[in-house]
């Protein structure tokens, strides 16, 4: 039944591709949102189980190719897809609907095969279907004068990490003289131990490109801001879910259990990784640049998760492998619903004020209601505000390294200590942060009038900031859904002992009880319990009723002053940080005077500032140099036209092809 | 622990005998408008400096303009008188501490000047109501110049425009301060730029002299600044005597010394206070006031006024002063104390280290844009009235002129901490050669005529520009108030500067608004 | 810092215990509004009328004087000018009074006892928000000093505060000039109920010697309802303190009818 669905959908949205390419924008839209329905009710029959293995009915370089979606492959594709369907029904805000969607069935056709494919050659086919499924997205929709710099970045990047999973699967396959992934797990345990670190880290750079793991977010800001929300939504949601996904499924299945020293590696570099993203992400003023770092630091938690997974497992301790894998899967779901939810009010916003920078801008106030409580849920979440799904997954991360203790060697348990510390920053910078969107970015007033934010989107931004909510109420109940596919992964049913009744708990000890464990925590009661808070400034309203009132403005000194110019900007409000996190910022500010000739009479002030990116100066920029050199020389190949981008992007799949086939 | 002593920052006094006596203290000269950019620039190029600027009618309908000018060293003063026939140039990019002086002649009187880099109201506010300029004998007496709250006029900002933030601040700001309303382009701590917005306290004093009884007047010159009430007296007693060519008992002209230098005193000790308190050094903050408020019961008790007032008159004084042994007594022991006091000051590290390069004032600024007193002589303009155009008894007297160099709020500091000694050994070299004498002599005031008057303030130099008509009154008075001066240097030292510094830097200027505003 | 600690340590307190005991209260030969002796008055003179600036004195028509101490510059000219001693210098400067009429001396009997204002709840602790209406700065020197070692006001329970929101008595000076009037009535309007209105200084009494002209007012009459009159130019911090404890009813007023110390 499952693969019949996940078949219509594959159906579907090729279907949309090729009516996209006609010009039958609004069918494909359609297309792509039952597709996308379709694939989501596949995970619903199919969890927890997981699909039943297919042989599909065609070969790639003279194999066959298997496809299975396992049941955490379901869980994350089906919560990114959540958004992915509320964006391609909505479409981008940009000019060009065919390119995007275009784009879009690309990167979901490529997605499904990054979840499913059972053959090297077949995924990495997929993999640059769903990487270049973005690229025709960005350059597709046209909603920035020149968004090929930026592209061409992201796409330079992905291809280096895109040659470095080639390079792993042909020195696995060299062993087992197959690009099949059922023997990869014996080919990993038979590799020389030189060879597999070789192996480990060609994985977590391929994969990481895409997760936007360090160095490698650098092309974030611009690929994402040069896009509009509903790009950010699949990217951020489907795309990196499938992406976390064949990292944890290669590292867990094709690299033996092994020494711990690679674990503490990804652990203290993911954690790392999110601290810089989460850095950058508080100072961006552009909400898709903002967002999109947020969805680095974000992937990097879910990779800490994962990391500590691979630590627990060499060392013996299954349950808390399977705990963590369980808190990364938590993580990645709930990130995806409010990572969608705010990428479509970024839409929002755009349609209200033609603009996507944090401003205030009175969004909210014009708005009707329900956008404000979507966003202010997804915000929410992803700030670990409680009874969000972001809250949950962020205790059970930290509950996750705290159980570091459990560790054996030193080592180890001073990395899961560093990263608990790490993530704790991380979260407090992602705090203000979404302080700061949904502050500034919405709730932020203007005396200039703006028009309210379309139906759709008001619709699809609540829907998923009460998805969001769902998820945390329901937590008890979805966690069922991740039993097999932890213990598939792990062989412990730690999941089962992650609740007890409506109270979730780290499920570590034995026997479970919340009367025997220090940690508990229950999203379903705090949504009972939190709205009885806000009677206490209910019932001061109502006792304020008797006295006499008189409003007065606000004082500002005695004068009345325009509040759009006095109050707080994207800028200042991160100013402190910004200081005081100068050696990593570096920020430049810079003013110019223009005078009259005199430098006392000022007329104007030219006022510029930037945060300089860590590895621009050292590795990029040579890097970016070249291939801008590149594209000045190949400027006469570059005609504009879609259809011309589209035949070299084919000409890229048949060259990867005829790379894996030598 | 101090801070190493820069060399090039030594402490730098020149007696006042190093400088020769001038014959006559101010050069008169006609000149016409067409000439004055050219004259302005031969004035600079001779090492002078433009002083103040002011308008009054000559006669009904015509007006005249008159241009105060210091020469180099040791000449007198320089006087040009421009009656207004046609257009008239703008000096300001030539000098521009004049720029406010021609604004304060447009808002008042009318008059535009042609080419004027910030053609905008000064010391009336966008808002202002007026049906003609309030200096014109058509404006109705009495009529209110009523305001309409309207935005300042600030400059643009382009580039990342909506990220830097304002902060209006005032005009009725945080403690007990006057009021002002300061403007702040910030990113949350940085400055980009500031624009203070002053002139919420205008009074049109200068008007408010005008028809009015030479001698009673005082009363009005007293209460101008009420913090320098004595240098207004003074000045404007000395621009009445001028024009009266009346001398000054030997006697008075001694004990003027003496009240200008108590005056001094409690200014600089307030001061001390004042910055010890932008620096969170309580203890140091509360003997700082301790101190100003012992020096204010001994101008009370010497006086019956704590600010020194009710005593000037054009002439001398208006009455003997009783001083005593216990004036030198208290005196020494206020000594003894700022010493102790300015010297632990001195020693804390954590005081010195806000104060070192903080809001620095380079020589340049300081000099194109008038900063006078205290805040030029710390940034190595060696100028001081007492010296350079000795009045009352200055003359007679040794007036050391602590100079500094650096130009940062310490060096503010500390010109200031070597000016209280100065004055406290200056005041018992009056109380011990004090001569004897009568403390007035009449000075009846002639039927027409002008009068220049000065006095080295506490905060710097201070004008007075008197006429007077033909009955013997006030028919034009012209305050130009050290603050005024300051107040237009100081922004250039917050531009780029630190939030955290703004308090301290501020301090260390010892700005009034009265002053400024008038 | 420990010097600093040390120093203050061994300095000892400075403060006055003045209102109570045989406190100091600082004053040592200040003077005050002059005091008016009627009987001394010669027939038709006229001096000390023509020689006061702002027409604080005038003269009726049977001869005797009005003199309006709210618009006492404490200049000291009347005294100096009157040949009999009918202006006597003095040292009568605890002027604050709770109506405007108990400044004006006249010749029919001191007016009755004005009824107390309902502070009764702000007795041991008044929070004060200050504006600069205008004012030569030396009101603003004075006010600055109360909080000075001697006077201390804090051991009052007499605080300054930044916001209105907090303030209970709005303290102004200066004679209120045009581009302060709108900011001052904004303060008054941002203080929260109940709220009185001080004014200190002749200016902000009745105008001083600046009131008038173009651009500045005549005090805060007709602008803002006042309880408490402080004249004086200025006031010192001594009279200040107790024009305070006065409106407290910590201390009785001096002043009715113009006539001082009754």
């Amino acid at each position: 039944m499952a693969n019949e669905l996940i078949a219509a959908a594959f159906l579907l949205w090729l279907a949309a591709a090729a009516l996209a390419l006609i010009g039958w924008a609004t069918i494909a839209r359609a297309l792509l949102a039952a597709g996308g329905l379709l694939a989501i009710a596949a995970a619903f029959v199919a969890l927890p189980a997981g699909t039943d293995a297919v042989i599909l009915p065609t070969t790639l370089a003279g194999e066959a190719v298997g496809f299975r979606l396992a049941p955490d492959a379901l869980w994350l594709m089906g919560f990114g897809l959540v958004p992915a369907i509320l964006a391609c029904a909505l479409s981008t805000t940009g000019q060009g609907q065919r390119g995007w969607l275009l784009g879009a069935s690309a990167s979901l056709i490529g997605a499904l095969g990054v979840f499913g494919l059972q053959n090297g050659t077949a995924f990495l086919v997929a993999w640059e279907v769903m990487s270049l499924g973005g690229a025709v997205m960005l350059l597709g929709e046209r909603l920035v004068q020149r968004p090929g710099r930026p592209v061409l970045f992201m796409l330079a990047l992905l291809e280096v990490g895109a040659v470095a999973l080639l390079v792993a699967f042909l020195l696995l396959g060299a062993k087992t003289g197959s690009f099949a992934f059922a023997g990869f797990p014996a080919a990993g345990a038979a590799l020389p131990e030189p060879v597999r670190v070789i192996v480990w880290l060609l994985l977590i750079a391929g994969f990481g490109a895409k997760l936007g793991l360090l160095p490698f977010y650098e092309w974030f800001p611009g690929a994402y801001g040069s896009g509009s929300g509903a790009t950010g939504a699949l990217m951020s949601g489907v795309v990196l879910n499938a992406a976390f996904f064949a990292l944890g499924r290669t590292l867990s299945e094709w690299m033996p259990t092994g020494t711990p020293g690679l674990g503490i590696f990804l652990v203290l570099f993911a954690v790392l990784s999110a601290i810089l993203t989460a850095l950058y992400a508080f100072q961006q003023e552009d909400w898709r640049a903002l967002l999109s770092f947020s969805s680095a630091e974000n992937a990097a938690i879910a990779v800490t998760a994962l990391g500590a997974a691979l630590l627990f497992r060499a060392d013996g301790a299954p349950v808390l492998s399977g705990l963590a894998w369980t808190v990364a899967l938590l993580h990645l779901a709930g990130h995806a619903l409010a990572k969608g939810g705010l990428f479509l009010a970024a839409d929002g916003v755009f349609r209200a004020t033609g603009s996507y920078a944090v401003v205030q801008g009175s969004v909210l106030r014009r708005s009707f209601w329900p956008f404000g409580v979507g966003a202010l849920f997804a915000a929410a979440s992803l700030a670990a505000m409680p009874p969000q799904a972001g809250f949950v997954s962020e205790w059970y991360v930290f509950q996750t390294v705290f159980q570091g203790f459990h560790l054996t060697t030193l080592g180890a348990r001073l990395t899961l200590a560093i990263a608990g510390a790490g993530l704790a920053l991380t979260a407090a910078v992602a705090f203000a942060t979404f302080v700061k969107v949904f502050g500034l970015g919405l709730l932020g007033r203007a005396a200039s009038r703006v028009p309210p934010v379309p139906g759709g989107i008001v619709a699809a931004v609540a829907t998923l900031g009460l998805a969001v909510l769902a998820l945390a109420v329901g937590m008890p109940h979805w966690l069922g859904s991740l039993d097999q596919a932890v213990a598939g992964r792990f062989g412990a049913d730690t999941v089962r002992n992650m609740q007890v009744g409506l109270v979730l708990v780290p499920g570590t000890g034995a026997p479970i009880d919340p009367a025997k464990t220090f940690a508990f925590i229950s999203p379903s009661l705090l949504v009972v319990v939190m709205p009885l808070l806000a009677l206490i400034p209910v019932i001061f309203l109502v006792l304020s009723r008797g006295f006499a009132h008189r409003r007065s403005a606000v004082w500002y000194g005695g004068l009345d002053h325009d509040p759009d110019r006095a109050s707080t900007t994207a800028l200042t409000f991160s100013n402190a940080l910004r200081t005081f996190y100068g050696f990593i910022y570096r920020p430049q500010v810079h003013t110019a005077r223009e005078t009259n000739g005199q430098r006392y009479f000022i007329r104007r002030l030219v006022f510029t500032h930037d945060v300089a990116p860590v590895f621009g100066r050292s590795l990029f920029r040579p890097t970016v140099a070249l291939v801008l050199f590149l594209a000045e020389r190949l400027r006469a190949l570059q005609s504009g036209n879609l259809n011309f981008y589209l035949a070299l992007i084919g000409l890229l799949l048949v060259v990867i092809l005829g790379l894996s086939l030598t | 622990m101090s801070a190493p002593e820069p060399p090039m920052d030594a402490l730098r006094e020149r007696p006042a005998a190093a400088r020769p006596r001038h014959a006559s203290r101010i050069e008169e000269a006609a000149i016409a408008p067409a000439a004055l950019p050219d004259a302005v620039r031969g004035l600079l190029d001779a090492g002078g400096r433009m002083q103040m600027a002011y308008a009054r009618w000559a006669a009904p309908g015509r007006l005249e303009l008159r241009y105060l000018a210091s020469q180099g060293d040791g000449q007198p003063f320089l006087l040009w008188r421009c009656p207004v026939d046609g257009e008239v140039p703008s000096l300001a990019d030539i000098a521009p501490l004049l720029g406010w002086y021609e604004r304060e002649i447009t808002d008042l009187y009318g008059l535009r000047f042609a080419d004027h880099p910030e053609p905008h109201r000064l010391v009336l506010h966008e808002g202002a109501d007026i049906p003609v300029p309030p200096l014109d004998p058509r404006y109705p007496a009495d009529r209110p110049a009523t305001v309409r709250p309207v935005p300042h006029r600030t400059p643009e900002v382009a580039g990342a425009e909506s990220d830097v933030q304002l902060l209006p601040y005032g005009p009725v700001r945080a403690d007990v301060v006057e009021s002002g309303e300061f403007l702040f382009f910030y990113l949350g701590e940085h400055i980009i730029h500031y624009h203070p917005q002053l002139f919420f306290k205008h009074r049109g004093m200068e008007q408010r002299f005008e028809g009015g009884d030479p001698a009673r007047a005082v009363v009005l010159a007293e209460r101008v600044s009420g913090v320098g009430s004595l240098a207004h007296a003074l000045a404007y007693c000395q621009a009445i005597e001028a024009a009266a060519g009346c001398e000054v008992p030997k006697r008075a002209g001694w004990l003027r010394v003496l009240l200008a230098e108590l005056e001094r005193l409690y200014n600089h000790l307030h001061y001390l206070g004042h910055l010890a308190d932008t620096t969170t050094l309580k203890v140091g903050q509360a003997e700082g006031r301790l101190l100003e408020e012992r020096v204010k019961q001994i101008n009370a008790r010497l006086t019956g006024s704590r600010f020194l007032r009710s005593l000037l008159v054009p002439g001398g004084l208006r009455r003997d002063l009783a001083v005593g042994p216990w004036l030198r007594d208290a005196l020494e022991r206020v000594r003894h104390e700022a010493a102790i006091y300015t010297r632990l000051l001195d020693d804390s590290g954590s005081f010195l280290d806000r104060l070192i390069t903080t809001g620095p004032l380079d020589r340049k600024t300081a000099f194109d844009q008038g900063a006078t007193g205290p805040i030029e002589r710390a940034s190595g303009l060696d100028r001081d009235l007492r010296r350079d155009h000795p009045y009352a008894a200055y003359g007679e007297l040794p007036v050391a002129v602590p100079l500094r160099e650096a130009g940062d709020a310490n060096a503010r500091f500390q010109v200031r901490v070597a000016e209280i000694d100065a004055s406290i050994v200056l005041m018992q070299r009056v109380l011990l050669l004090l001569p004897d004498g009568p403390p007035r002599a009449p000075c009846p005031p002639p039927q027409g005529g002008f009068g220049l008057g000065w006095a080295e303030s506490p905060r710097g130099s201070l004008f007075y520009a008197v006429h007077l008509d033909g009955d013997g009154r006030l028919a034009r008075v012209k305050i130009k108030s050290p603050s005024f001066s300051n107040w237009r240097v100081f922004p250039f030292t917050v531009h780029d500067s630190n939030m955290m510094d703004y308090a301290i830097n501020e301090a260390s200027f010892g700005l009034t608004i009265a002053g400024c505003d008038r | 810092m420990a010097l600093w600690t040390l120093f203050g340590l061994t300095r000892g307190s400075a403060s006055t215990r003045w209102p109570r005991g045989n406190g100091e209260d600082g004053q040592d030969g200040l003077l005050g509004m002059p005091r008016y002796h009627p009987e001394r008055c010669d027939e038709g003179c006229r001096a000390c009328a023509e020689a006061c600036p702002t027409h604080a004195i005038t003269m009726r028509d049977d001869g005797l004087l009005d003199i309006d101490y709210g618009r006492c510059v404490v200049c000291q000219l009347c005294a100096e000018a009157c040949p009999t001693g009918a202006m006597e210098a003095s040292q009568d400067w605890a002027f604050g009074v709770r109506r405007r009429e108990d400044l004006a001396w006249r010749a029919e009997p001191a007016s009755p006892a004005p009824a107390a204002a309902a502070t009764g709840a702000f007795k041991r602790s008044l929070h004060i928000r200050h504006v600069d209406a205008g004012s030569c700065n030396g009101c603003e020197s004075e006010l600055q000093a109360l909080n000075n070692p001697f006077y201390n006001l804090h051991r009052l329970g007499i605080f300054f505060t930044a916001s209105p929101r907090f303030a209970d008595l709005l303290l102004v000076t200066g004679p209120v000039t045009q581009p302060m009037l709108e900011p001052l009535r904004a303060t008054y309007e941002a203080m929260p109920e109940p709220r009185w209105v001080m004014a200190v200084g002749t200016c902000a009494v009745s105008g001083g010697v600046a009131g008038g002209g173009y651009a500045a007012g005549h005090g805060l009459k007709g602008v803002l309802p006042v309880d408490l009159y402080l004249p004086g130019c200025p006031p010192n911090p001594a009279a200040i303190i107790e024009a305070l404890l006065m409106f407290l009813d910590r201390v009785p007023q001096r002043v009715r009818g113009g006539r001082y110390g009754e």
